[in-house]
């Protein structure tokens, strides 16, 4: 019972860290696109900048991802 | 890799100014800057004739009235085949314009008038028919002026009151008849004798109602009368539209191959003109500067020479550091490599003499993508659609996207034998195994982790020699600093971990935590003070580069689970035909996700972890003059 609830806390945990790094990358982004598309229209070669700019705040969803990793592989 | 470039001067006789112009449009390999760019020449301006001036000007009104002649007059765009260059084109369209353009205006206003009237009429029949009933026999009777009045049902009062002052102003000569036209209109006929038109017409200014106006076309009388012009005019209107068509597809046919010819014979004059004011002058001779491919420079001098002669010098400019930061850049790399030169300047041309990125993503973009997507079927989907499309558009960006996403698609198959993969788990089903190892099996996932790890380091590490030693070419002091400091922190971080997990000697953790010290001191140094809280920052961004070479393994992941999750939702449908239908759309939705998500994270991967440690953009590209017809 109590490694099954094991499991389950450390699934969770796994869970949280991919999921609220993807909420904030989500947010980022979403700030960071609509100005950029907005920069897209006025000026339409500045689109590799804005792919870079929208690009950067997914790190922390890549660390999120980390996080998980480690928790499943070494605490599971 | 970029193509030499030489700043160039070319000096002549005013005379020969315009073959020199001539020669170099024909040419079209030499880039025509400002002299004011061009540091080492020093002339003034060249100033330009004032019939020169004019005739500028009248050729760019000219151009305008012939644009916008074409505009109006039907048929399709032409092509330069179409039509041959007249003699003389500035003195045939001056001759011609002034009497085309109203002819062609006046048709235009007519049909335009037309139209707007077939518009409208519909809605004034459906107004008269409703009046048609209460007509009075007075209407119809020499001398009696016919008037309509509307207003809305709300109001409906208003009308016995207008009616009853009517009455009394004609003496009861008058008809009024009232009636509903519509849902929320009443209508009210009047009928009365001709000479109390004004006194009606003055009372009815004063209230405030709406007046039954038709146009002027359909004359004056009752509304049967009216309604027998208004149904005319909807019968004849579109004879008029035809007949006008017509002429104006007479006139096309006469004139729009010529207008077109005049338009290009225009177009070039303005635009050889225009590449005038970035010429200099002395009291005699014109002086031009610019760049010219290194290749074309012995070209360049003797076809000036063959055409103009001894009278026009061409000199080869030094390519000083300041110039350099100025020269256009034309790359240069193999056919394989192309394709990504549209990804590089998707981001930034690079600059004149700096590394040209593109060979290296042409080598490492496809791989990540094979390692991202790594799946056989999908591999080979992606590979027959990308080679079908790319025959079928027009070079561009768009097309090179195409041909690199084949490439990547290639690299999908290689991998997606290495893991064993082909529409996800369904190989399996075939006896497909993995040559390697199951990315998708949980004792692998480490490994993946891992080796996408070393992946990264490898890309970043050599990120960082290559800004070292653009670092170390530039003398730049503070960039040696910086990226000196993460190479040395990086790789003595590579050597602790190794020496940690027991991959290493143990004797390494010792040199290897005094490696990475002094690369975060090095990181410090180049920032001055603020280096002492910023280099360690910066280290922990660097640790951050490297860890985001993990999405090559989530992203990954997340196809083969999605590949599985089709596999198995379609095994459970129970029938054939449902399992297979729900199969193709989720494998679909995957296909889509996997074209598009490698592509943008390996670009992510390049523009974001790689070029930044090393690359300079901002280079201009080589705009020769030429002419654009």
């Amino acid at each position: 019972m109590e490694s099954g609830i094991g499991i389950g806390l450390t699934a969770i945990g796994a869970g949280l860290a991919v999921g609220l790094a993807a909420i904030g990358t989500g947010l980022a982004q979403a700030r960071i696109g609509s100005a950029g598309a907005g920069v897209i229209a006025e000026k339409p070669e500045a689109l590799g900048t804005i792919i870079l700019l929208v690009a950067i705040p997914e790190t922390m969803v890549i660390l999120g991802f980390a996080v998980a990793a480690m928790i499943l592989l070494l605490g599971g | 890799m970029n193509i030499d470039m030489l700043p160039i001067e070319i000096v002549g006789l005013k005379a020969e100014l315009t073959r020199t112009v001539d020669i170099l449009r024909q040419l079209g390999f030499v880039q025509i800057e400002t002299l004011a760019d061009m540091g080492e020449i020093s002339a003034r301006p060249l100033s330009l004739a004032p019939e020169i001036l004019r005739s500028q000007e009248e050729m760019s009104v000219l151009l305008a009235r012939i644009e916008g002649l074409l505009d109006l007059l039907p048929g399709e765009p032409f092509t330069q085949r179409e039509f041959s260059m007249p003699q003389n084109p500035l003195e045939e369209a001056r001759e011609n314009i002034e009497t085309l353009l109203p002819k062609v205006q006046h048709l235009t206003a007519q049909q335009e008038k037309l139209k707007a009237e077939l518009s409208s009429l519909p809605r004034y029949e459906a107004t008269l028919r409703k009046l048609l009933p209460i007509i009075p026999s007075s209407a119809r009777r020499p001398g009696n002026v016919t008037v309509g009045v509307l207003v809305s049902r709300l109001h409906v009062g208003v009308l016995d009151s207008i009616g009853k002052k009517i009455m009394d102003m004609t003496e009861g000569l008058a008809d009024v008849i009232a009636s509903d036209v519509g849902s929320s209109t009443h209508a009210m006929l009047v009928v009365f004798p001709q000479e109390f038109t004004a006194e009606v017409e003055t009372m009815l200014g004063r209230e405030d109602v709406s007046r039954l106006r038709l146009p002027a076309e359909l004359g004056q009388g009752p509304p049967d009368v009216i309604l027998g012009t208004l149904q005319h005019r909807i019968n004849t209107i579109p004879l008029e539209l035809k007949d006008l068509e017509r002429q104006m597809a007479l006139i096309s046919k006469e004139w729009s191959l010529k207008l077109a010819a005049w338009r290009r014979a225009l177009q070039e004059a303005l635009e050889k003109n225009a590449i005038l004011s970035h010429f200099g002058e002395t009291d005699q001779t014109f002086v031009i500067g610019g760049w010219v491919p290194d290749k074309y420079f012995p070209e360049l001098i003797a076809e000036l020479k063959d055409a103009v002669g001894e009278t026009v010098l061409v000199r080869r400019l030094a390519l000083t550091a300041e110039m350099k930061k100025q020269a256009p850049i034309i790359l240069k790399n193999p056919a394989a490599a192309q394709p990504f030169e549209s990804l590089v300047n998707l981001l930034a041309l690079p600059r004149y003499g700096r590394i040209d990125p593109t060979q290296l993503m042409a080598f490492f973009l496809p791989i990540f993508f094979g390692m991202i997507l790594g799946d056989i079927g999908y591999g080979l989907v992606l590979l027959a659609l990308s080679l079908t499309f790319t025959r079928r558009i027009q070079p561009g960006t768009a097309r090179d996207i195409l041909k690199v996403l084949a490439i990547g698609a290639g690299w999908s198959v290689v991998f997606g034998v290495l893991y064993g993969e082909a529409f996800g788990t369904l190989g399996e089903h075939w006896g497909l195994h993995a040559v390697w190892f199951d990315r998708a099996s949980s004792e692998h996932v480490a490994g993946l982790l891992v080796m996408t790890l070393a992946v990264g380091a490898v890309h970043l590490t050599l990120g960082l020699v290559l800004g070292v030693l653009e670092a170390a070419r530039d003398k730049s002091r503070g960039h040696l600093l910086e990226r000196g400091g993460m190479l040395v922190g990086l790789i003595s971080l590579f050597i602790l971990v190794g020496a940690l997990s027991g991959y290493l000697p143990d004797e390494l953790k010792t040199p290897a935590w005094a490696g990475m010290l002094t690369g975060i001191t090095l990181l410090g140094a180049s920032m001055g003070w603020l280096g002492v809280l910023m280099g360690p920052i910066e280290f922990i961004g660097l640790i951050g580069n490297l860890l985001s070479y993990l999405r090559i393994a989530a992203i990954g992941l997340a196809s083969v689970y999605l590949a599985k999750v089709a596999n198995d939702i379609a095994g459970m449908a129970g029938n054939l035909v449902v399992g297979a239908i729900i199969a193709v759309l989720i494998h679909a939705l995957n296909l889509v996700l996997g074209a598009f998500s490698p592509t943008i994270h390996s670009l992510r991967l390049h523009y974001v972890e790689f070029f930044r440690k090393f690359y300079e953009g901002g280079g201009r590209a080589y705009q020769p003059y030429k002419s654009n017809f």
